[in-house]
């Protein structure tokens, strides 16, 4: 092709479409990464089985007795359902999340405002962020779980493990949070404050429908990494002596000398957080779509 | 009719046919001193155009008449109340004043409708309903009602300066503030932006527009300020400051434009 | 829905794989098969040497802490208290003086978990049990345990303990016990024991009211009730279940020939009840309730 010949279109057609995990369309690229897939995991199986020691390992690890066994339980033998364990790790999640959340907005707020009147707040709530992002989380359970009760104070000594639990996740946690929710803040320019402003709005109403809009959308994959810390946190309460899933396990594992109920609790909490993570990709790439979309001006 | 001075989004009353008025202004960043001693006044529906350098106060000049800046000296007054003062609720003030700005400023998150009509929303609590209506009259006006429910990334640098300008205009003020609103387009979007300002000031809007469209200034304004180094330093309708120039500088300031091709 | 496919796919080959081949017969875990060692000369010292941990010494493993009447202040290597005077008297009998006898760390859990261990015997009130005998290998008993119940004085378990009422208190106790496999397996309370890592957290929530008792033998249990807890009392102990006490060894060493020799000569000549009397005697005459 000479220089002054123009650009034939298919000139630059490449194979692929592009860099994307499963680009382009149709029934026989599925066919195709499905045999792949295949393929690579069966060859990966069977390395894994040849190696020496695997059979033991397997027996161990992945026995379908007692995975089976550990996941419904059997209290007369001494060892308790898993699979029931987890519902209190779900339920302790839940009710930490929402309360992190909040706090953790208040804690990042009362931090960014300027406000004289605010300071020994603004004090106290640094001392909180530097105080439990410093503690292990673990000693709070501790702290909360055997002190609290220790104390025989009214209505705060007589609640149950999970409450302590709760309790202490939601400290600690939204000392991490109320970070994240400060990058967010200051990662909206400060433009768009002076334009609210500028229409009249509030500084409450142009932070709640201008700045944490914005700010919380910013900040959604550190927001997820936390929360999906958080849940596998949630076994750290069975040191209260609690049975949520990872205690149950350990019982099975104590009782009956097999470690398959810890694989058979690892892929419970896998359930849960995996689709988490592809919710929240979700969500990242439908508000990325739906803003940047416009392309070339 | 826009522009009008019963200020119908509440407000006081005015006593003074002088839109603005400003007395003495003094500004400071740190040490550094923007602002050296503004004093102008500008009666309703007066067009007044901003000139000079960058740095020369334009922007701070406006940003301090709608208090996102406070001042460290000197008055300003809107239809004859002092806004300057202790005790001004600078909210109110801002529903009287709109503002647009060389970024446009869009909330990124909120479509081109939502855009315009938070603030009758929440500010002056026009029901929803009502401000949806008068907000699509609006965008209908100036050729954007198409746009209504698209986010503003998908549009123009030029649509979406038209809709920041419908923005401020839903809150019906008695007083725009332009601040270079046309320097960060392309050349052929610009003219669509100058359009609906020609047309803002054909109603009778009072403008302060700060701007490096000196063609646009010759052709609109009824007085032309050129500033330098925080002070004004000559005033004049526009047909004698760009054709005799009594002051050095604003010749210096004005030679420089003519080489860069601008006038 | 392709990403779906192809995940689909993947579990499914992962799982089949690894499933097929976990379900293969074989306990797999745990050290070569028995074999006696140590013929009848071969105890005394010399013949042991290919049977120990480090040659040359005794290597003893306990828990850290370790508490009355089993070992005094927490120094195993005193001699004082019942277990570290077992250990050493076992030792001599295995022609080690004192001076060979080498104390080291062992959590109880990992003490009875599969796998070769990093000392010749551990002792610390391990229970033997058939699920654990797989596991690992125990001596002969070295002291009949009867469970007993620890709990707070002036509550309702104190005086309230029939067989029905046992079954409505809140337990708690440490993982992989037998008073905990007591709990769930005599006295089946109704509502789900606390299950603790160690026995101190049993303890400590016993004191703060977290929990209505706690199950353990009893000499532990009156040492608890007596010094290291406030305000709790021993209710009583359950009938003997012919639960004993053993030293554990790694699965399958031969050493365990040689030290029952050793044991049951402490027993003939009546050391070791000279030892229960000296530090667990005290602790015989308690009220028996059943589950």
């Amino acid at each position: 092709m000479d220089a002054n010949s123009p650009v034939s279109p298919g000139s630059f057609a490449a194979t692929g479409r592009g860099p994307r995990l499963f680009s382009g369309g149709g029934t026989r690229a599925t066919v195709i990464s499905s045999v792949s897939t295949i393929v690579v995991l069966g060859i990966l199986v069977v390395i894994f089985l040849l190696a020496p020691g695997a059979r033991a390992f397997e027996h161990t690890f992945f026995s379908p007795t007692d995975m089976w066994r550990s996941f419904i339980g059997n209290p007369r033998k001494g060892y308790y359902s898993v699979g029931a364990a987890i519902w209190l790790n779900i339920r302790m999640f839940l009710v930490a999340e929402v309360l992190i959340l909040a706090l953790a907005l208040f804690v990042a707020l009362i931090r960014q405002s300027a406000s004289p009147a605010l300071f020994p707040i603004r004090i106290l709530t640094t001392g909180y962020v530097d105080f439990f992002r410093g503690v292990p989380l673990i000693l709070v359970i501790f702290a909360l779980g055997f002190g609290l009760p220790a104390l025989n104070l009214p209505v705060v000594s007589s609640q149950s493990d999970a409450v302590y639990g709760v309790a202490a996740l939601v400290l600690s946690y939204s000392a991490y949070v109320s970070e994240v929710y400060r990058a967010g803040l200051n990662s909206v320019h400060r433009s768009q404050v002076s334009a609210a402003r500028s229409l009249g709005l509030s500084h409450g109403t142009a932070l709640r429908f201008v700045v944490l809009p914005q700010a919380v959308r910013n900040v959604i994959p550190p927001l997820l990494n936390d929360f999906i810390s958080l849940q596998k946190d949630t076994a750290l309460v069975g040191t209260l002596g609690v049975i949520e899933a990872n205690k149950a396990a350990g019982i099975y594992s104590a009782t009956v000398f097999n470690f398959s109920s810890f694989t058979v609790a690892a892929i419970l909490f896998l359930i849960l957080t995996i689709p988490l993570a592809r919710f929240t990709d979700r969500l990242i790439e439908r508000d990325r779509r739906r803003r940047l979309a416009g392309g070339t001006r | 009719m826009i522009g009008a001075p019963a200020p119908a989004g509440g407000g006081p009353v005015p006593v003074s046919s002088e839109a603005l008025r400003i007395d003495d202004l003094h500004k400071s960043f740190d040490s550094n001193e923007v602002l050296r001693g503004i004093t102008m006044s500008v009666a309703a529906h007066e067009v007044i155009c901003l000139i000079g350098a960058s740095g020369s106060g334009k922007s701070t000049l406006l940003r301090c008449i709608n208090l996102l800046e406070p001042i460290n000296a000197g008055r300003i007054s809107l239809f004859g109340h002092d806004i300057s003062g202790p005790g001004v609720d600078a909210n109110l003030v801002r529903r009287q004043i709109g503002i647009v700005f060389q970024s446009f400023n869009l909330f990124p998150h909120m479509t081109v409708l939502r855009n315009v009509t938070i603030a009758p929303t929440k500010v002056l609590r026009t029901p929803a309903a009502q401000a949806a209506d008068e907000a699509r009259a609006l965008l209908d006006r100036f050729g954007l009602i198409d746009k209504a429910d698209e986010y503003p990334d998908r549009l123009s640098g030029g649509q979406q300066q038209r809709v920041a300008i419908v923005r401020a205009l839903a809150m019906q003020p008695q007083l725009m503030l332009l601040d270079e609103v046309t320097s960060a387009l392309d050349p052929e979007l610009v003219a669509e932006v100058l359009e609906v300002i020609t047309e803002l000031a054909a109603g009778g809007m009072t403008m302060l527009i700060a701007t490096h469209e000196m063609g646009f200034a010759r052709d609109i304004a009824d007085r032309v300020c050129f500033l330098e180094e925080g002070r004004i330093i000559e005033e004049a309708p526009p047909a004698e400051l760009f054709t005799n120039p009594q002051d050095d500088r604003t010749r210096r300031f004005l030679r420089r434009i003519v080489e860069a091709k601008r006038l | 829905m392709r990403q779906f496919i192809v995940a689909a796919c993947a579990a499914v080959v992962v799982t089949v794989g690894l499933a097929a081949c976990g379900s293969s017969t074989g306990n797999g875990s745990g050290t070569g098969g028995g074999g006696s060692g140590g013929s009848a000369a071969g105890c005394a010292k010399s013949g042991l040497s290919h049977l120990l941990h480090t040659p040359g010494q005794l290597t003893v493993a306990t828990d850290n802490p370790v508490y009355p009447p089993w070992f005094v202040s927490n120094k195993p290597a005193s001699g004082k208290g019942y277990e570290s005077a077992v250990a050493y008297a076992i030792g001599a009998k295995l022609g080690f003086p004192a001076s060979k006898v080498v104390w080291v760390q062992e959590p109880f859990l990992k003490a009875i978990a599969p796998g070769p261990k990093s000392f010749d015997f551990d002792i610390n009130e391990v229970s033997v049990t058939p699920q654990r005998a797989q596991v690992v290998t125990f001596s002969n008993s070295y002291y009949p345990v009867q469970q007993a119940i620890v709990a707070r004085k002036a509550t309702p378990i104190v005086t309230k303990h029939s067989p029905a009422q046992l079954k409505t208190y809140l337990y708690g106790d440490q993982n992989g016990t037998t008073g905990l496999a007591y709990i769930t397996n005599k006295v089946q309370p109704t509502k789900q024991p606390k299950v603790f890592d160690t026995l101190d957290q049993a303890a400590a929530a016993l004191e703060a009211g977290r929990i209505d008792a706690l199950v353990t033998d009893t000499p532990t249990a009156q040492f608890m009730a007596a010094s290291q807890l406030k305000h709790t009392v021993l209710v009583g102990q359950f009938p003997t279940v012919g639960e004993h006490y053993g030293l554990v060894f790694t699965k399958g060493n031969a050493l365990v020939t040689c030290v029952n020799k050793a044991i049951a000569s402490l027993q003939s000549d009546g050391t070791l009840t000279a030892l229960q009397r000296k530090y667990l005697g005290i602790y015989l005459h308690f009220p028996t309730i059943k589950p």
